[in-house]
């Protein structure tokens, strides 16, 4: 492959500011009342009895219906376009073309690639051609048929490999290739000349799509004073705006994003609410009525985001006693039409970089070298979905890895005892892991609760016709928590009240994670008020301060501490006035459970509440406001080598399997799954987080996929996008390690998206174990098992 | 190789502007035939509704025949099963008498869709649907049911083996005609059923793969007397392995045999290659294994054991 | 009002039955769905849809006590029939159903979309069997889907209730 330098510059990080979190870092849980406990949830009451408004339960009344009239080829010139029907059609509103975009025709996460209107050409099956509002949903889609187009239509390439080479056509101007980037730690070539034993292998990923169960719609509503409001379902509002505007032609302080609710996300709510949010917004900008625009399941499958296929080379090198010597990679990573969250943003930011990152895993290896390259193709894109470039490439590391450890006679868990990271260990990028690294804590205590020795010795056939087999599998895995770019932080505002009630205003989006509940309890913690006490405005761009998207798994950190360091403004100004009031040294005085009282003299207290009233009565701060970024990411772009994030959550995962030899079938018998989190926050739904990521990688392993024919999606549909159900999921059982991270509010550190991470290869590690075959082709779906076990020759016989 | 629109597009509206519900079977073949080939017969709706919504089925009518009294029950008619043309497959597998003397029936109706989607769904509308691979049909034909089928013009009884015409496609014509009963043959003491089933996931999915087997056989003898093998989809229709079938009339209950029944079976039929579904080689495989195991597991219930 | 019925071309029909155990009589399309006409006419927004053709069984609803999908349903097959959704399970005083209590107990829901019809099969499930297993609950809930959780606090609240926890 050809090698490009890389010209991007590094973007200034911002000054972190100074906040003692050391000191949080080290306060144990005895200290703690309301963090570190599984309260409920504070959204509960109103999810069980179904009383909670998701965007689909505000009424349309009122609302136009907006539609998106979509590209049926992967790839054409658009010669003509008549809409004279479409426009006649009684009941229709608007239909609008490229030239009807107020400002700017484009979005897109990070490259404003994607038209918001297809002008030109169109380059997926799904492109937007024209929008229609209409008075109601049927007749807007009756004019969506009314609309001829006329297409020439253009080569259209479907392999990233492909789509690279010369000669390919070309789906944007600036070529094919979105962005290179390549890695090199010490000198693989020699790393391979040490290595006793070195194997290679490919593995490929298809397409993935969220499948969150609410599907997607925005409203947009334009205000009497010239402001658009963009309501919906949205994991990022402030880079929903940030695109929102300039579609409008309008500052950013004309248009205001509100998050509704959100039936999940998992990344994929970062960008459709951008797609039909800018497109909302024209309709409404042109009509001057509030446009609803809502998509059908089949239209998200079509339409929205992807997790991003790829194919991923890999030679690794090791001494006969299992040490790694060399790890080379090599990842053509399909970007599919439009760039959303691929390419790089300095220094770290962006799933491609993130991928090569990660790729080598969480080992020490002295020599690696990775190529990633990402390309545009004429399918639908890939964007961020749970994981961002991780999941891919642990499938790769993790199965490549036991299949080293065969050819090497070790066991998985002896060759991961070996190499894993410990404290002190240096990365792929050349980073000294020097705190919160629990990666080998995870495995010890993955394999005492998993009883691996014993289940790793009782593998076989279960039955005498040896049809079933059984075998054990580990997947470890690493995830960072932040997204590594130049603007990393999080703000936060806090609002005690003259009663001690407490408004925390805070841009973190809920979309079942937790955040509304994890947030206001570190919120209360630092006030030393009750969970109760405190209420979380929804994440709402012109009341809430910027913090950024909802993604990265940086929520409880980051915003963690900006919450700790707006309450402690507070805080202040609350315990010099309760000094005055108590004749107590502020040093002495402690806020906990709505009293602030005298440490040595716990006797002498007062009320939580009366300290406000008197703050209030005599003009003291009851406001606070804390921004915090992580400290500074860097990755050298011609090395890939640096700090590019600022610490990492690590965890082993456990599988055991039986496998139906003659069928292909795959039962999982046991699951545990091991997390160094650095502390809990809420460990009840700390554990939900665990349990439902190791639900999705499942599916990743056994029967995810998206299946594209000519570039149209077959199986847009739940009926034939199979995500696992309650009985393809077996009683997970989650083990919660705590190794304190420095930076974080109680030493904690992300977990959203870590734990579907190494569930994928743990499965498919534990599936070869129990029938010789290997699946390097996801999904590992009863059919590519089967044949899996016919290329090694058949089932074991024994 | 542009797409078509439907393909693309999608509205949660329905397109059909009239909703019957007739008391009588009469009443409902004269709304049938009233509405000229324009109103379709609708009872549990979990194939219809669908269908309306993805533009495949178009209709301007639906006649909902679930109030009619007559097409009720599951009974027993000297040695003969009889179901109601409204029995769900929720009610099939709940029903004793099927769980003992149909249990491949029952095991069929077990494993379509979701609890809720039983609850709906009827066995008559999974025979109507055609589906070559439809999780009640392929039990009910291994089991040589028949069908009687209601008009204007009378009733007729059809044999499902000549029900079935193509995809999508039976004799039924469902803008006019009603399915009224099930009827099969209780299994005796020396015969066995067996249903086996593929999917990618273990619930709400639509198979890979569809196996029923039905064995008369002689214990002492250790000899089948008859077999039958009922799989989908390796054919447009649910298929009957008629000459796997006929090699098994009088044959030993061996294990030698089974095995060369199920390589002939495998050999014989020809599944499509499905993107969604399988490659035709892989169902091929699995022909194998299942009318292998079907068989097994079938003479083991009629009380003959392979050793 | 369902949108069918502004076209003006379509005449409606009338649909009277029990929901949450009130008498209630509407007007509707003849094209109107169970799962439209409770979110849309009669304001019961706790009945979610995520796909519209019975595959994620978020619509679920019970129909006479059985679990069904709402967006197969014609509405009017449920004249003169019961129909009970989420927002029947809590009593008159606010007070919350035993299930829905043990879902908030136990963490069962995130994102909360799946969390309605999970209550729902599970009670039709306690209604029949008040002591199911494990295979049992899980077998009652293959019906619905949920990305957030995978599944296994969900099982835990519903096995929390049947053993008398
Ligand atoms: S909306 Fe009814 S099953 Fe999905
Ligand atoms: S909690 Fe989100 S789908 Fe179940």
């Amino acid at each position: 492959m050809f090698d490009k330098t890389d010209d991007k510059k590094e973007a200034k990080v911002l000054t972190k500011e100074k906040i003692d979190l050391q000191r949080l870092a080290r306060e144990g849980q005895a200290a703690l009342t309301v963090a570190g406990t599984s309260v409920r949830r504070v959204d509960d009451p109103l999810k069980v009895t179904g009383k909670l408004k998701y965007g689909a339960d505000y009424p349309a009344e009122g609302f136009l219906h907006g539609k998106i009239l979509r590209s049926p080829h992967p790839h054409a010139r658009i010669k003509s376009i008549n809409i004279k029907k479409a426009q006649e059609l009684e009941g229709v509103a608007a239909v609008l073309l490229a030239k009807d975009v107020p400002g700017r025709n484009g979005f897109g996460a990070i490259i404003p690639d994607q038209p918001v209107i297809c002008g030109d050409k169109v380059r997926f099956v799904g492109d937007g051609v024209a929008l229609v509002a209409a008075e109601s949903e049927k007749i807007a889609h009756q004019a969506l048929s009314l609309i001829e187009v006329e297409y020439e239509p253009l080569p259209a390439v479907f392999d990233p490999r492909e789509a690279m080479a010369e000669g390919a056509p070309k789906i944007h101007e600036k070529g094919n290739l979105l962005s290179y980037d390549k890695l090199i730690k010490g000198d693989v070539a020699a790393g391979f000349a040490q290595a006793e034993v070195i194997i290679e292998r490919t593995y490929q990923v298809p397409f993935l799509e969220h499948a969150y169960i609410e599907p997607d719609m925005v409203m947009a509503i334009p205000q009497p004073d010239g402001t658009m409001l963009v309501e919906g379902p949205m994991q990022a509002p402030f880079t929903t705006r940030r695109n929102v505007a300039p579609v409008l032609g309008l500052p950013i302080n004309k248009v205001r994003c509100r998050q509704i609710h959100m039936g999940g996300g998992f990344g994929g709510k970062e960008d459709s609410p951008i797609d039909i949010g800018c497109r909302a917004a024209v309709l409404a900008w042109h009509t001057k009525r509030p446009v609803r625009l809502a998509l059908e399941r089949e239209e998200i499958t079509l339409q929205t985001a992807k997790r991003h296929p790829m194919i991923m080379e890999v030679k690794i090198g090791a001494k006969k006693d299992g040490t790694l010597t060399a790890f080379q990679g090599v990842i053509y990573d399909e970007q599919g039409a439009y760039a959303s969250l691929g390419p790089r943003i300095p220094p770290a930011g962006g799933s491609h970089v993130h991928s090569m990152v990660m790729m080598a895993g969480p080992y020490e290896i002295p020599n690696v070298k990775v190529d990633a390259y990402l390309a545009y193709t004429n399918h639908p894109y890939g964007g961020a979905m749970r994981g961002f470039g991780a999941p891919q490439v642990h499938i790769a590391h993790e199965q490549v890895l036991d299949e080293l450890a065969t050819e090497l006679g070790l066991s998985p868990l002896e060759i991961r005892r070996k190499n894993a990271f410990k404290l002190g260990s240096t990365t792929a990028t050349g980073q000294v892991l020097n705190q919160s690294v629990g990666l080998r804590d995870t495995l010890e205590a993955c394999a005492k609760a998993f009883e691996w020795d014993r289940r790793y010795k009782q593998t076989g056939y279960l039955d005498a016709q040896r049809s079933k087999r059984r075998g054990v599998g580990i997947g470890m895995g690493w995830y960072r928590t932040s997204i590594g770019t130049g603007f990393d932080g999080c703000g936060a505002n806090v609002y005690v009240h003259e009663d001690g009630s407490v408004l925390l205003y805070s841009g973190i989006t809920e979309m079942g994670q937790g955040a509304f509940t994890v947030l206001p309890q570190i919120c209360a913690e630092e006030l030393g008020v009750r969970l109760e006490d405190v209420r979380l405005v929804t994440p709402d761009t012109d009341l809430v301060p910027e913090s950024g998207p909802t993604v990265g798994s940086r929520s409880t950190t980051l915003m963690g501490n900006a919450i700790i360091m707006a309450a402690r403004q507070v805080k202040e100004s609350l315990l010099e006035t309760a000094s005055m009031m108590l004749m107590v040294p502020v040093e002495r005085l402690e806020s906990k459970d709505r009293k602030i009282f005298d440490r040595d003299h716990p006797e002498k207290s007062l009320a939580f509440r009366e300290a406000a009233a008197r703050c209030m009565a005599t003009g003291k701060r009851l406001i606070g406001q804390g921004w915090w970024t992580p400290p500074p990411a860097s990755l050298d772009g011609h090395t890939g080598q640096g700090n590019p994030y600022f610490v990492y959550t690590y965890s082993t995962h456990m599988a055991q399997v039986v496998v139906d030899v003659e069928t292909g079938e795959v039962d999982i018998e046991k699951y545990v799954a091991a997390f160094d989190v650095g502390k809990a926050i809420n460990p009840r739904a700390l554990e939900g987080q665990i349990e439902g990521g190791v639900g999705m990688g499942l599916g990743y392993a056994l029967m995810e996929e998206v299946v594209i024919t000519d570039g149209l999606i077959q199986n847009t549909s739940l009926q034939n996008y199979l995500i696992p159900t309650t009985l393809d999921v077996p009683d997970i059982q989650p083990v919660i390690l705590e190794v304190k991270n420095e930076f974080g509010p109680y030493g904690a550190k992300g977990i959203g998206e870590m734990p579907n991470i190494p569930a994928t290869p743990a499965i498919l590690n534990a599936i070869t174990n129990a029938c010789g075959g290997r699946v390097r082709s996801l999904p590992a779906d009863p059919e590519a098992v089967f044949w899996a076990i016919r290329e090694a020759g058949g089932p074991p016989k024994e | 190789m542009a797409h078509a629109f439907e393909k693309l597009h999608w509205s949660r509206e329905l397109e059909f502007g009239q909703y019957l519900t007739p008391g009588s079977l009469d009443d409902a073949l004269q709304m049938l035939a009233d509405g000229k080939g324009q109103a379709r017969v609708i009872a549990g709706g979990t194939d219809v509704i669908p269908e309306l919504r993805r533009r495949h089925l178009k209709a301007s009518i639906l006649v909902d025949i679930t109030r009619l009294p007559e097409l009720r029950g599951i009974t027993q008619e000297g040695e003969d099963i009889v179901l109601g043309g409204l029995v769900t497959h929720a009610q099939a597998p709940a029903s004793a008498l099927i769980r003992e003397r149909a249990g491949l029936l029952a095991q069929g109706c077990a494993a379509v869709g979701s609890p809720q989607i039983r609850n709906l769904g009827t066995l008559a509308g999974n025979l109507i649907s055609g589906q070559p691979a439809a999780d009640a049909s392929i039990p009910l034909l291994a089991l040589d049911a028949r069908v009687t089928i209601a008009s204007l013009e009378g009733e007729r009884e059809v044999p499902l083996k000549e029900f079935f015409l193509d995809v999508g496609k039976t004799v039924l014509d469902s803008t006019r005609e009603v399915l009224t009963r099930i009827r099969f043959r209780a299994l005796g003491p020396d015969q066995g059923g067996c249903y086996l089933r593929l999917s990618k996931r273990k619930a709400l999915c639509l198979p890979m793969l569809v196996c029923a087997v039905q064995v008369t056989a002689d214990p002492q003898a250790k000899v089948i007397k008859e077999a039958a093998i009922a799989l989908g989809p390796v054919a447009p229709v649910p298929f009957r392995e008629v000459r796997t079938e006929e090699s098994l009339r009088g044959a030993a209950a061996s294990r030698q045999v089974i095995a060369q029944a199920a390589e002939n079976a495998s050999a014989w039929c020809s599944p499509r290659d499905s993107l969604l579904r399988g490659s035709c080689d892989y169902r091929q495989e699995m022909v194998k294994v299942f009318v292998r195991r079907g068989l097994t597991k079938a003479l083991e219930q009629a009380g003959c054991t392979l050793d | 009002m369902h949108p069918g019925l502004k076209d003006g071309n379509m005449s409606t029909l009338k649909l009277s039955f029990k929901v949450n155990g009130k008498l209630t009589s509407l007007a509707v399309a003849p094209n109107a769905l169970l799962v439209d006409v409770l979110r849309e006419d009669l304001g019961l927004t706790g009945t979610k849809a995520g796909c519209r053709e019975g595959e994620c069984g978020a619509c679920t609803v019970l129909l006479d006590g059985e679990p069904v999908n709402s967006c197969l349903l014609p509405a009017m097959k449920a004249a003169g029939r019961e129909v009970t959704t989420i927002e029947g399970l809590v009593q008159e005083d606010g007070t919350l159903h035993a299930l829905q209590q043990s879902f908030t107990d136990q963490g069962a829901s995130q994102c909360g979309f799946c969390t309605p019809a999970m209550i729902l099969n599970a009670k039709a499930l306690l209604d029949k069997a008040p002591h199911p297993d494990e295979g049992q609950i899980r077998q009652a809930l293959s019906g619905v889907l949920c990305r957030c959780t995978g599944y296994r606090k969900i099982v835990q609240a519903v096995q929390n209730i049947a053993q008398g926890k």
